[in-house]
């Protein structure tokens, strides 16, 4: 018995030693951080209490990264579950061709998002593909592309975004349809209850779980959405967010590493207080649906 | 029965407009890779001249050779630890049960809840502090065990009954021995999809690679492609090469591992 609990020790170290050096001890650190005024090549830094916090509440520049946070995650939060519910209803039941299309879907969420975005530039770029489109509707695209225009930049991003992630949540809903068992419907059936009327009493109230788990998994994921503006705008034309903001102030001008953590606090606390949220609204059985 | 068959007619033209809408913009950057010097208007992208010479100057005049070595060299080695260490602290978790299950629990809600924003300082700070930053150790460290892969690993040896390992000892086998001989061949299926899906997010990934690097010698393709737009006025042709670069390995290991990587992915949700 001894012997074995130390082996297991042992074995356990390398896992135990990773979570420490490179999780707990960076979190403790950055969160101590946030109280300071410590930043890269000054050697004396101060403890600075809650002004960080403080004079964050009032930086114009991380109202505004909040403000365009929030257009982003309650923009496509909606959009890319209602759309990757349908298609995931879409190709469900078996037919033809069903693996291709599965695939094709869900291909956009394996590549690469320096690659998607830098396509999507392109794309998006002036007299290019979407202009064109757009033109041939009928309505006027932005004279200097749609990456150069606050008015659409974000939008843009945004649009791009739900593309590349219906795929990937499409395939979670499809493993939530396939645990709900066959026989409900068949009951349902049974009791004349058409296939909307399954679709409301059946399918919805069964993919709570993974409904909840989709909108916690897409708004951790999208509150930090980075990697896309930083390729496509670097944050101009109203688009940096708050991630942007934080890598922004923290390692280019000024390496304010105390602000920056303090920033990075802020939106921990923000994305938390969503987690929570969805738990909530989701566990009452008649507010979402 | 009309009705039926309109319908599918329908489901089928729909389901077809969004494969279309889906593929082209992968479409759309291999053709551009295909293209000769010069502008990239609309009018010379509907043309019919194609030609390789972008991909050839990549590896040639620029540093694509380089990055794509950097992404192969860290993409493996993190993906080969991986394996190592979550089967091994899987194995001790699953078959010796203490405390430490209470805590692989906690930092795989930790790591699923607590976003990975909150590292970039601290963890910048620290391999410049440690020496580190720059190098290739910057890329590998943090990433070497994945508790969520643990996670997975560890549910799937604890529906392998024990009594192979058990007859294992009994025949005078070291404990090493019947962890790699004998229980390791058995999770096969559960390290493969851990294997793909660390892989995967390993070479799509930007933010810390970029964050933690200042030179090409250890820069990896995602970090190269997004910085390579910057220097001059955009030269198309040949990020769009350099971006097939990227995406082709991907989209090849895709079509032969589907299963596996649809399973990695549902398996999280599942167990909610």
């Amino acid at each position: 018995m001894r012997r074995t609990r130390s082996v297991a020790s042992v074995l356990v170290l390398p896992w135990l030693l990773t979570i420490l050096v490179f999780w707990l001890f960076p979190l403790v650190v950055s969160f101590l951080m946030g109280f300071t005024d410590f930043r890269l090549l000054v050697k004396e830094y101060h403890w600075v209490g809650l002004a960080n916090y403080r004079a964050l509440l009032s930086d114009p520049d991380f109202l505004k990264a909040l403000k365009n946070t929030f257009v982003f995650v309650f923009g496509t939060i909606p959009i890319t579950t209602v759309l990757s519910l349908g298609m995931a209803l879409l190709v469900n039941r078996h037919f033809k061709g069903r693996g291709i299309f599965r695939a094709t879907y869900f291909m956009p969420s394996i590549t690469s998002m320096v690659v998607i975005a830098l396509i999507f530039t392109n794309l998006y770029q002036r007299g290019g593909y979407i202009a064109m489109l757009v033109n041939l509707v009928g309505l006027t695209a932005p004279q200097n592309g749609f990456l150069y225009d606050s008015s659409t930049a974000l939008y843009s991003i945004m649009a791009m975004d739900i593309w590349m992630s219906v795929g990937y949540y499409m395939l979670i809903f499809l493993a939530g349809l396939k645990s709900i068992p066959d026989e409900l419907y068949e009951a349902a059936q049974i009791h004349g209850a058409g296939a909307i009327r399954q679709f409301f009493s059946i399918t919805l109230p069964l993919l709570k779980p993974v409904a909840l788990f989709i909108l916690v998994i897409n708004s951790i994921k999208s509150f930090q959405v980075f990697v896309e503006i930083f390729v496509m705008t670097k944050g101009k034309f109203d688009t940096a967010t708050a991630v942007y903001f934080i890598y922004e102030t923290g390692l280019t001008t000024g390496f304010k590493f105390g602000y920056a953590s303090a920033a990075a606090y802020m939106l921990f606390i923000i994305i938390g207080v969503f987690s929570a949220m969805w738990f909530v609204l989701l566990r009452r059985r008649q507010v979402l649906w | 029965m009309v009705r039926s068959r309109l319908l599918s007619v329908f489901k089928y033209l729909a389901l077809c407009a969004l494969m279309i809408i889906m593929i082209f913009p992968l479409v759309w950057m291999f053709r551009i890779s295909l293209m000769g010097a010069g502008s990239t208007d609309l009018s010379r992208i509907f043309n019919t001249e194609f030609t390789l010479v972008n991909y050839v100057d990549l590896f040639s005049a620029h540093n694509m050779g380089r990055y794509l070595f950097n992404s192969l060299l860290v993409g493996l080695t993190v993906t080969i630890a991986n394996i190592l260490f979550c089967f091994i602290v899987a194995y001790a978790l699953a078959r010796y049960r203490y405390l430490y299950n209470k805590i692989l629990f906690i930092t795989v809600i930790v790591v699923l809840m607590i976003p990975a924003h909150i590292l970039i300082i601290p963890l910048y700070v620290l391999m410049v502090k440690s020496g580190l930053y720059d190098s290739y150790w910057a890329l590998i460290l943090p990433w070497l065990v994945n508790p969520i892969g643990i996670f997975l690993v560890k549910q799937y040896i604890e529906s392998i009954p024990p009594a192979m390992e058990e007859a294992a000892r009994l025949d005078g086998a070291g404990e090493l021995r019947v962890l790699l001989r004998v229980v390791m061949p058995l999770c096969q299926p559960a390290l493969a999809v851990l294997a793909i899906q660390v892989f995967f997010t390993n070479w799509n990934s930007f933010l810390f690679p970029y964050i933690l690097t200042s030179s090409d010698d250890v820069r990896t393709l995602p970090v190269g492609l997004a910085l390579y737009q910057g220097y001059q006025a955009i030269d198309w042709q040949h990020l769009m090469a350099g971006s097939a670069i990227a995406v082709v390995p991907i989209l090849i290991m895709f079509l032969f591992m589907q299963k596996h990587i649809v399973s990695g992915i549902t398996a999280g949700a599942i167990k909610q």
